[in-house]
């Protein structure tokens, strides 16, 4: 282990040195613009594994990448969308995930195969980058789990002796400004899908009503209510509600609570439904949201189909996110298609089929 | 007294081990991950999977501890997922009936709003408490307010009537183009704009006379400004930045009402959004102005869910010999308000 200090006049010697380890599959511990880093070659296993040896973290776990504009179409796959987003942020104290291209090395990838991506506002790693030709881990130089180091005194002291003896240089820069580490943007989420287009068909039969305000479209819902609802339900209803964000569905909702004697529905994005007893019933209504649900595992968990009971209304916003469970609503409930629309800021088309 | 405390109220699969306010230990999943004992690669379980990680979760709090030790299980019964909440009480009525312990069930919120007085294992922070306060709870799934008058003694003044501010925040990224969780990096956004407010998007509710909050008009008035003005990209930072303000000008307003209609100058803020520096500047720069103090959670890992809180609480329930009677009637309660 060969320790540089790093000083104005000394930069090229940094950067060689440093460049002389990666190529020879060796960690650095190095500067950034928010802590010290573990720095290796990302697109060599042998380095890879060196490094998760060191910081004792199980494979399957990611570990993002410095890289620089000109390398960064080549490790991940970016739309129109994120290059936008990535100008805008980059360079700075943001990792980007994004679908990898698997040019790194596998282990640095996460189980979905995505990528984060680092492109400092640090003159010395973008230099280093250039220079080296290759993307490097940007990982914090300290074992899983354990706080971030702006010393190496303070880092040395936390390093079991087995961890030392992995590392082949030491840049020392002195105390680091007390920067956060950079804060996670994933880029790469997508939408579960979905309905196909067509799942959905509101050509025929369909009501429209125009609201003008929150208080309007809570009476078109009590009004499309008191329509539906038969006295003694043979089957659950279940009202699956489309429009983007902000257009009004939680105040649907509200409209068909308070026709049931409902009147604290909040929305239920965070913990993905809540349930409220309907006034004088053993019924439940149930106000569920998928807007956060990210992974098509995820409905197994939800306990749904206990609640598909007879009497029972369920209300879903972002049902078209539930193209999975779709067919099991179908069969054992009835079910109402409300689609929302934005006409202007003020005013809403509501499309109703059952 | 150690109290065994878990907590399964949404996304998290959490349990910890307690004695009065001192966290003995203390495990949550999501962060956990890299545990060596269970070596290699752990199961990437999905959100919400609390049944399959309760087990290893609540093996991991104890495993210092025999149960011999602990006197009661503490368990979140609402508000939350019903289907999760039921993870965390089917459990601590599994344990209760095996090694014979009392069952003290427990509100997530008083979780929070107590997550001010959670000490470390040393006893620290030291400071004691000051009745009444004025709490507000402001995470991703609540915002509300609640006057603590004593141990236990809860009053909501306010509240929100549909989104709550944390969930603004991650919309809010999301219609910027940002993953979730969106909150910190609005911040991190916001910051390097330091903070202008550019844009003035609307505060909503602050002309009303209630401690009501509504974000969802906030959400609709920025999702209508993206769509007139779709080329918005390279001021992600002011827009970011501006959104972030309208929310917590709205939340600072609000509880400026509060500490004047309460006459409560003694803040307690905590929850999710609490993580936010910006906040919790505004929050100190309006509590010196009523000569008063404000309380945060007293560590990081507080403002998430957890459930070191939930057992801290419980310490405090079993004092008043507030147990469980029916541990078979026990039963989870989604919407239970304070």
């Amino acid at each position: 282990m060969k320790t540089i200090k790093l000083s104005s006049n000394n930069t090229d010697q940094v950067i060689n040195d440093t460049i002389t380890v990666l190529k020879s599959n060796g960690l650095v511990i190095f500067p950034s613009d928010t802590v010290y880093g573990l720095l290796c070659d990302a697109e060599s296993g042998e380095a890879v594994q060196k490094l998760i040896s060191f910081k004792n973290r199980p494979p399957g776990k990611a570990i993002s990448v410095f890289c620089d504009f000109k390398s960064i179409n080549k490790l991940v796959k970016i739309n129109n969308q994120q290059q936008k987003i990535i100008k805008e942020i980059l360079p700075g104290p943001f990792t980007v995930i994004l679908p990898s291209k698997h040019q790194v090395n596998k282990l640095l990838e996460s189980e979905k195969g995505t990528l984060g991506i680092r492109i400092p506002m640090y003159q010395l790693i973008n230099r280093l980058i250039q220079e080296f030709g290759k993307p490097v881990t940007a990982t914090s130089a300290n074992s899983a789990g354990r706080p971030a180091n702006y010393s190496i005194e303070t880092l040395l002291k936390e390093l079991t002796n087995k961890q030392k003896e992995l590392i082949d240089l030491i840049v020392d820069a002195g105390v680091l400004p007390r920067n956060k580490p950079s804060t996670v943007v994933d880029l790469s989420q997508s939408d579960v899908k979905i309905l196909r287009q067509g799942d959905l068909d509101f050509s025929n039969k369909s009501k429209i009503f125009l609201s003008k305000s929150a208080e309007e479209t809570k009476n078109i819902a009590k009004k499309i209510l008191e329509e539906i609802r038969q006295p003694a339900e043979k089957k659950p209803l279940i009202f699956i509600i489309e429009g983007e964000l902000g257009v009004g569905k939680t105040v649907f909702v509200k409209g068909l609570g308070e026709s049931l004697g409902i009147n604290n529905i909040i929305s239920p994005t965070f913990v993905i439904y809540y349930e409220y007893d309907i006034k004088n019933q053993i019924s439940k209504m149930i106000h569920i949201d998928l807007y956060n649900i990210q992974d098509k595992q995820e409905f197994m968990y939800l306990g749904l189909e206990k609640l598909l009971v007879p009497g029972n209304i369920l209300c879903f916003e972002w049902g078209e996110k539930a193209g999975e469970i779709i067919n099991l609503l179908k069969e054992k409930s009835e079910i109402v298609y409300v689609k929302m629309r934005y006409v202007d800021e003020k005013t809403r088309k509501i499309i109703i089929k059952d | 007294m150690k109290i065994l405390a878990i907590e399964t109220s949404a996304d998290e699969t959490a349990a910890a081990v307690v004695e009065e306010r001192k966290v003995l230990s203390n495990v949550i999943y999501s962060q956990i991950l890299i545990h060596k004992k269970w070596g290699g690669i752990f199961p990437s379980l999905a959100k919400r999977a609390h049944e399959e990680k309760i087990d290893l979760i609540i093996d991991e709090a104890l495993e210092k501890f025999k149960m011999e030790e602990i006197s009661f299980i503490a368990v979140t019964q609402g508000p939350g997922l019903a289907v999760a909440l039921e993870v965390g009480i089917r459990k601590a009525k599994e344990l209760a009936v095996k090694f014979n312990k009392k069952i003290i069930a427990v509100n997530h919120l008083e979780g929070h709003i107590y997550s001010a007085f959670v000490q470390n294992s040393k006893g620290n922070p030291k400071h004691d408490f000051k009745f009444p306060y004025l709490a507000l709870i402001v995470s991703g799934g609540h915002t509300e307010f609640v006057i603590l008058k004593n141990h236990l003694e809860y009053e909501i003044i306010g509240q929100t009537l549909d989104d709550a501010a944390g969930e603004a925040l991650d919309k809010a990224a999301k219609l910027l183009g940002l993953g979730y969780p969106g909150g910190p990096v609005i911040e991190r956004l916001s910051k390097d704009a330091n903070n202008i407010d550019s844009h003035n998007f609307p505060r909503p509710m602050l002309k009303s006379n209630d401690l009501n909050f509504s974000f969802s008009g906030l959400k609709t008035s920025f999702y209508y400004f993206l769509k007139k003005n779709p080329n918005q990209t390279s001021k992600i930072k002011l827009l970011a930045s501006s959104f972030q303000e309208a929310v917590f000008d709205t939340l600072i307003k609000k509880t400026e009402k509060a500490i004047k209609s309460t006459s409560i100058n003694q803040l307690i803020v905590v929850g999710g959004v609490v993580a936010n520096m910006r906040l919790r500047k505004l929050m100190r720069d309006l509590v010196k102005k009523y000569q008063g103090e404000v309380l945060f959670p007293s560590y990081k890992y507080l403002t998430g869910d957890n459930a070191a809180m939930i057992g801290v609480v419980a310490g405090f329930k079993a004092e008043k010999d507030l147990f469980v009677k029916n541990v078979d009637e026990l039963d989870r309660i989604p919407r239970w308000s304070l």
